[in-house]
């Protein structure tokens, strides 16, 4: 996959997987390796250079506009200008005829997630009066709004604090016990990685490649203690390990020459 | 929001418009006193209480002729506004139009009115054409260069949104571009809103039989300063209010927390 722009950067290069339908993966690798642009080309917002996707037998842009996909971004890229109801809503005012949930009561199923995302009680706030955190699940309610059965999530939790880090994960694995849709989840955290997905995928620095696709080990449903257990930490430390060593190799101003 | 916090707020706001109170009466006892002290003929400085005197004779005569200044000033901003706006979404959607009209609007945001004023008074004759045209170019500027930046300011991850919704081209105009730009466009016609009142008055200037500007004009070859100054206070009086109302007008369409570019 290369990039336009004045001079093309490749961005991924070997890139490739099979997700089954109600997997969780997630996708690690060093800043600058194409997560994200991975998961655009997935989406069909980026066309690759080379290579092909197929989601559910289709095209990204067939699947896209079939409604597929649900987009969680790095912020949650609500609209100001509607309260917390509205920007949940909103997915099912624009696809109207095209959304694939057909839920009798759009106002209803939004108000139900709301308080799946434990935001019961906010309905009526705008964005601007809530924390980061909770606009990040008023966007996570959002994604989910129409039933889109691949769920997109782009370093979604990376600007908050740890522990609302870790509440939203929680709720997260929470929320797709129940719809088990397939989610793709971009993150720089190990821990978030290993902790949410059933297989890590874990990418070179650029271009990035796959480099190893790790199994995770551990039933659900799963909470936060299972991070101090002993195999957690050795696959941690393990994955830890691959990705510095190649950062090291690619001459990655991040890790101190010996 | 509870009626007491409101009521607070009211009153904190009434303590900052006091110094501004203070100051400006204090201004017009200064120029009063300094007017009396130094003897200055009336015609060329008359005295605060003479030009107040004439307001209340003249009230109602010269508020017909206030009424006229702002229907044209009204007309000129709605229709320049208007055209801005259209000339804007054009604009956002279509760079080459753009490229080929921006350069147009900046000629005529350049030639002084004062200039152009004559000719359309030529072309037009003592009508409210003149005015009406001159209060529009003048606001088309402000209001097609915010409008077009806040249409443009839409974050690249909101119109992907829209993309993985498939939304059409018009769902992202009406549910993501307009309101985004509403901000902007505000200050744009808050802006217009005193230019076109401005506008009005100099193209009254050049050749009419009514209005503030001629008013003004009148009053100068009579060397009449009172009524001279009790035009310009009713003009600067109309120009606040028209101010005010965008400003009302913006608190009612604008209503989200944080989104008025500045507080006026």
């Amino acid at each position: 996959m290369r990039f336009g722009g004045h001079e093309p950067i490749t961005a991924l290069e070997d890139v490739s997987f099979d997700i089954d339908d109600g997997e969780f993966v997630a996708i690690v690798g060093p800043s600058g390796c194409g997560k994200s642009t991975l998961l655009r080309i997935i989406a069909g917002l980026l066309e690759p250079t080379a290579g092909s996707v197929t989601v559910r037998g289709k095209t990204p842009s067939e699947a896209r506009r079939d409604v597929e996909f649900g987009f969680v971004f790095q912020s949650p890229v609500l609209f100001p200008w509607l309260r917390v109801l509205g920007n949940v809503l909103l997915p099912d005012r624009i696809l109207g005829k095209r959304n694939p949930l057909a839920v009798a009561d759009a106002e209803r199923h939004a108000r139900g997630l709301l308080r799946d995302v434990g935001l019961e009680g906010f309905e009526e706030y705008y964005p601007e009066q809530i924390s980061g955190g909770m606009q990040q699940r008023v966007a996570l309610a959002r994604a989910l709004s129409y039933g889109a059965s691949t769920l997109l999530m782009d370093e979604p939790f990376g600007a908050l604090d740890e522990f609302t880090r870790d509440n939203l994960n929680i709720q997260l694995l929470e929320v797709w016990q129940q719809t088990r849709s397939t989610v793709l989840f971009v993150t720089h955290s190990l821990q978030e990685a290993i902790f949410l997905s059933d297989r890590v995928v874990v990418l070179s620095p650029r271009p990035g490649s796959v480099m190893r696709i790790a199994d995770v080990p551990f039933g659900r449903p799963r909470d936060l203690t299972i991070r101090y257990r002993p195999d957690f930490a050795a696959l941690n430390g393990e994955l830890r390990e691959l990705l510095q060593i190649d950062a090291g190799a690619a001459g990655d101003g991040e890790v101190a020459p010996p | 929001m509870t009626g007491a916090g409101a009521g607070t707020r009211r009153r904190s706001k009434w303590r900052t418009y006091v110094p501004a109170i203070l100051l400006f009466l204090a201004a017009l006892g200064i120029w009063e006193l300094w007017v009396v002290a130094r003897d200055v003929p009336t015609y060329l400085l008359p005295r605060v209480s003479e030009i107040g005197i004439e307001l209340g004779e003249q009230g109602w005569s010269l508020f017909r002729h206030l009424r006229w200044t702002m229907l044209e000033a009204v007309l000129g901003f709605l229709a320049g506004s208007t055209a801005a706006f259209l000339a804007a979404v054009i604009f956002v959607h279509m760079r080459a139009v753009e490229g080929a009209l921006f350069p147009w609007a900046i000629v005529l945001q350049t030639i002084p009115i004062v200039a152009i004023a004559p000719l359309l008074t030529i072309w037009f004759g003592f009508t409210l054409v003149p005015k009406v045209v001159i209060a529009a170019i003048i606001c088309f500027f402000p209001v097609l260069v915010n409008t077009a930046r806040g249409l443009r300011s839409i974050s690249a991850q909101a119109v992907e949104l829209m993309s993985v919704l498939s939304a059409r081209k018009t769902a992202v105009f009406w549910r993501l571009r307009v309101p985004s730009s509403l901000p902007y466009v505000f200050a744009g016609l808050r802006i217009a809103s005193t230019l076109a009142v401005i506008g009005a008055i100099v193209a009254e200037f050049t050749g009419a039989d009514r209005g503030i500007g001629f008013v003004i004009i009148q009053a100068s070859y009579r060397l009449d300063t009172k009524r001279l100054f009790a035009g310009l206070v009713l003009s600067s009086a109309g120009g606040i209010v028209f101010f005010n109302l965008i400003g009302l007008l913006e608190r009612l369409t604008v209503r989200w927390p944080g989104a008025r570019l500045q507080e006026s």
